[in-house]
């Protein structure tokens, strides 16, 4: 009992199961992957996500009506407090609509 | 910003976002990713982490860290590899085969570390323990759960033998052993894990 072939059969009948990962766990590969983007060039344009069909958040929106079309490809999640809260805690109090790191929760 | 909030109440926080139901879709989608929209990147990591996290853990665990770490490593080696993304298997396929192939580099770096200590023997385990503690769980869970709680080098060579199929070869071959030096490895961990199992 218990040879090479028992093994193999137990390896085959027992896997994970899929699982959802910890929102905060998302918020930091979000943000790690989105720092990888950057390295190699600016990310894309919010004008030209959202005429994508992708919403904004309302920060983002804000960014979009203002005159520099040069602030868009900046990362802006960067600097908000939705992401810092987002990458420690598993319900941060973020609430608006369309922020990435709300909608890991 | 009052509009926004009205709208919090339509919109739940954990609301899923349709996945890409066609390859047209998904070839879509890829396209995104590789525009750098930051969005269609949040979605990514939304629909897959599950999985890959998954994959890794029952894997990597009990080291919480080294999961996470090489979740991360998966997610930044598939935007690097991405451009390369042919379509011939799913994203969550493609992913998790990216996910496999870190596994098995942590695995090669855990064993070619390890000191091959032959002194751990079977009567040193309390199977009693493992054997109550999981009586009502799921066999999976109590697989891995008497895996998690083996040293680390049997631990890796019975995951790496058994649940990624590779030969003792070519294991040997990965860590710059012998074949035979792998089989004694492999007999050892199979003793430690049946006294834990306590089949």
């Amino acid at each position: 009992m218990w040879d090479d072939q028992d093994f193999e059969q137990l390896a085959r009948e027992t896997t994970e199961a899929e699982r959802p990962a910890a929102p905060s766990l998302k918020a930091r590969l979000y943000t790690a992957l989105i720092r990888e983007q950057q390295a190699s060039g600016p990310l894309e344009a919010l004008t030209e996500t959202r005429q994508h069909g992708r919403q904004l958040c309302v920060f983002e929106q804000l960014v979009t009506i203002a005159p520099m079309n040069s602030l868009q490809p900046v990362f802006y999640c960067q600097v908000c407090h939705a992401r810092v809260l987002a990458e420690r805690l598993d319900r941060p109090p973020i609430w608006w609509p369309h922020c990435p790191y709300a909608h890991f929760q | 910003m009052r509009e926004a909030v009205a709208q919090v109440e339509l919109i739940p926080v954990n609301q899923i976002r349709p996945i890409a139901a066609t390859a047209e879709d998904e070839r879509e989608f890829v396209q995104a990713l590789l525009r750098k929209d930051r969005k269609a990147t949040a979605e990514f990591v939304d629909r897959f982490a599950g999985a890959v996290h998954s994959f890794v853990h029952w894997r990597l665990s009990p080291s919480a860290q080294q999961v996470e770490d090489v979740v991360q490593e998966v997610f930044l080696e598939a935007w690097r590899s991405l451009p390369r993304y042919r379509g011939d298997s799913n994203l969550k396929a493609w992913l998790l085969g990216i996910a496999r192939h870190k596994v098995q580099d942590h695995f090669r770096g855990a064993l070619r570390q390890a000191e091959w200590d032959e002194s751990v023997e079977a009567s040193q385990v309390a199977p009693a323990a493992v054997e109550n503690e999981l009586m009502y769980r799921e066999r999976s869970e109590r697989v891995q759960a008497v895996l998690a709680e083996l040293p680390e080098q049997y631990r890796v060579v019975l995951l790496w033998r058994y649940w990624e199929s590779q030969s003792a070869a070519s294991i040997g071959a990965a860590i710059g052993k012998t074949e035979k030096a792998v089989e004694r490895l492999l007999a050892r961990a199979r003793a430690q894990f049946r006294a834990r199992y306590g089949a």
